[in-house]
């Protein structure tokens, strides 16, 4: 049964909750993209610029101190709640995307070379695949992808074929964001460091549902944004392995990042100093700070009991209309709360229109992943994704308002 | 019914029954165009006898609003010059901007458009083929449309 505790607590720590849209209590389900932001996170963000407002690690007054304590507090918490020995090695960034950017350009400057390979997978957002591309023009690269199973998974024998010496990095995404399945992040970067190739993990769907372990894991980056676990935007994270952060040339160059700058050449900082250039997201990081406190609070092992219940709810409803094609796993094992699929002969935005009518928000395009929707030959799907704060009959509701989509567009 | 009723049934007979539908063999001028919020495509192929359109053809891969707007803009266009085609789409984008219903003459045929108007997200979808429209002219080498 659903966990209604869970669901009965929480719900209450959302403002946006109270909301009705077109006459309706708002559904929102689409958790993927974005997830709300409890009022803790809010008062966190609204507390700093009320009383502790500054720029961080510049003045010497008494602002300018508290400031700086909450921003380094701040990479205190990410390390501990990613499972990170050492919060030196979490750096801020405006979100996932730089974090990957990073990599490819601070990272890939110095390690990557012509003749190289890439191996990236068909299930990737576009935030893990046009960085790589672009790095492929610079560094003249080149970017291999490891398919997707017809089952919406990775095939690990697949990934040894895959292996050549060339290979200089394998970047994965932890959690599909359309078909929702769960990469074993353990196993593959087992498999990879055989073959002496780190790897990034893309970690921005998994952080909000569950446990993260960077040492145990022992992947070599993994990024996440803020907002996808009840955090700000504007905010995002990059975990690098101390090695790795060794052999990293600066990303951006501007204050913050320098030990020394004279008139021809500058010298640079510590990281993760060396990598946070210019005035980073100070106001954001008290926020997601709350909403790792937030999810602790409740406690990740309920989040994702929470999470797989909601899942296999939906997969089971999915399954019983014909008409209805569902992409990803239909199997709630390594499966996680993201569900997509197509009403037949109708076009996902049609979908997702007739739903906002009905107060259920959700996402209908190729959400970032053109590739995979190239590989699944659909050129848009309609999807799904849950939070927290979802219940049950919000999925019922969505899947009775797909009656007026019938109604309207196939009578 | 109400006005908003009638409007979306003109739109759905268009998705449904698109007119117009395919590709000219041989176009004067043509133009395939995404929209890059979901990755709907639109091809559109012109015939020209000198600045007449003397036929159009569309293929959407694409929502019915999309659809509809390829297909009812095919009617619009076809025996107008490029230059009164291409000016009926910016008068079209120009409604869409503003705040009230009044439309020129010649964007009539789109008031069904106007009623979403407010769904901002949906304008990508209704301009799609008057993008592609566009695209045509950009390529045509003679006259100049602004």
């Amino acid at each position: 049964m659903p966990n209604h505790t869970l669901i009965s607590q929480c719900r209450k720590d959302f403002p946006i909750l109270k909301r009705e849209v077109n006459g309706y209590p708002l559904a929102y389900l689409d958790n993927a993209a974005t997830t709300q932001k409890p009022k803790s996170v809010i008062d966190a963000i609204t507390n700093f610029y009320e009383n502790h407002n500054s720029n961080v690690s510049r003045g010497v007054y008494t602002l300018a101190e508290e400031a700086t304590e909450i921003y380094e507090s701040g990479r205190d918490a990410v390390a501990n709640f990613i499972g990170a020995e050492d919060s030196g090695t979490i750096i801020f960034t405006s979100g996932t995307t730089e974090s990957i950017k990073l990599v490819s350009s601070a990272w890939g400057q110095k390690n990557l070379k012509k003749g190289d390979r890439i191996i990236l997978t068909e299930m990737e957002h576009h935030s893990n695949i046009v960085p790589w591309q672009l790095a492929a023009k610079s560094y003249g690269i080149e970017l291999v992808y490891w398919p997707v199973t017809t089952e919406g998974r990775l095939d690990l024998a697949l990934l040894e074929e895959l292996l050549t010496n060339s290979v200089k990095l394998l970047a994965f995404t932890m959690v599909s964001n359309v078909l929702g399945c769960i990469n074993p992040v353990e196993q593959i970067t087992e498999i990879a460091h055989s073959h002496g190739v780190p790897v990034l993990v893309d970690s921005a769907q998994a952080v909000s549902r569950m446990s993260i372990k960077v040492s145990e894991w022992d992947c070599d980056f993994l990024a996440f944004s803020g907002h996808k676990v009840y955090g700000p935007t504007g905010i995002g994270v990059l975990y690098a392995k101390k090695e790795r952060l060794e052999e990293m040339l600066p990303f951006q160059g501007g204050g913050g990042m320098i030990r020394h700058v004279e008139k021809q050449s500058s010298t640079w900082a510590v990281p993760p100093q060396k990598f946070e250039a210019g005035t980073p997201p100070v106001a954001q990081v008290p926020g997601l700070k709350a909403a790792l406190e937030y999810l602790k609070q409740y406690g990740i092992k309920q989040i994702e009991r929470h999470d797989n219940e909601l899942t296999e709810h939906a997969l089971n409803q999915l399954t019983e209309f014909p008409d209805l094609e569902l992409y990803g796993p239909s199997e709630i094992q390594n499966r996680t709360g993201v569900v997509s699929f197509n009403l037949q002969n109708v076009h996902s935005h049609d979908v997702a229109q007739v739903l906002d009518e009905s107060g259920i928000a959700l996402r209908a395009g190729h959400h970032c992943t053109q590739v995979l929707h190239e590989r699944l030959g659909v050129p848009a799907t309609v999807r799904m994704s849950f939070g927290i704060y979802n219940d049950p009959s919000e999925i019922d509701r969505m899947f009775s308002a797909l009656d007026q989509a019938r109604a309207i567009f196939l009578h | 019914m109400t006005r908003d009723t009638i409007y979306r049934d003109i739109l759905l007979e268009h998705a449904r029954h698109p007119k117009n539908s395919g590709r000219l063999e041989n176009p004067g001028l043509s133009a395939s165009v995404h929209n890059p919020l979901c990755g709907d495509e639109l091809e559109l192929t012109l015939a020209l006898s000198g600045e007449l359109i003397q036929d159009c053809r569309t293929i959407v891969r694409g929502c019915s609003i999309c659809q509809a707007s390829a297909s009812i803009m095919s009617e619009m266009i076809i025996k107008k010059t490029l230059k009164e085609a291409i000016i009926t789409g910016r008068l079209f984008d120009e409604s869409l901007r503003k705040d009230n219903e009044d439309v020129p003459e010649m964007v009539e045929p789109l008031r069904p458009f106007l009623a979403l108007k407010t769904h901002r997200s949906r304008i990508k979808c209704m301009k799609l083929a008057w993008d592609a429209l566009e695209e045509c002219a950009n390529q045509d080498k003679s006259p100049n449309y602004t």
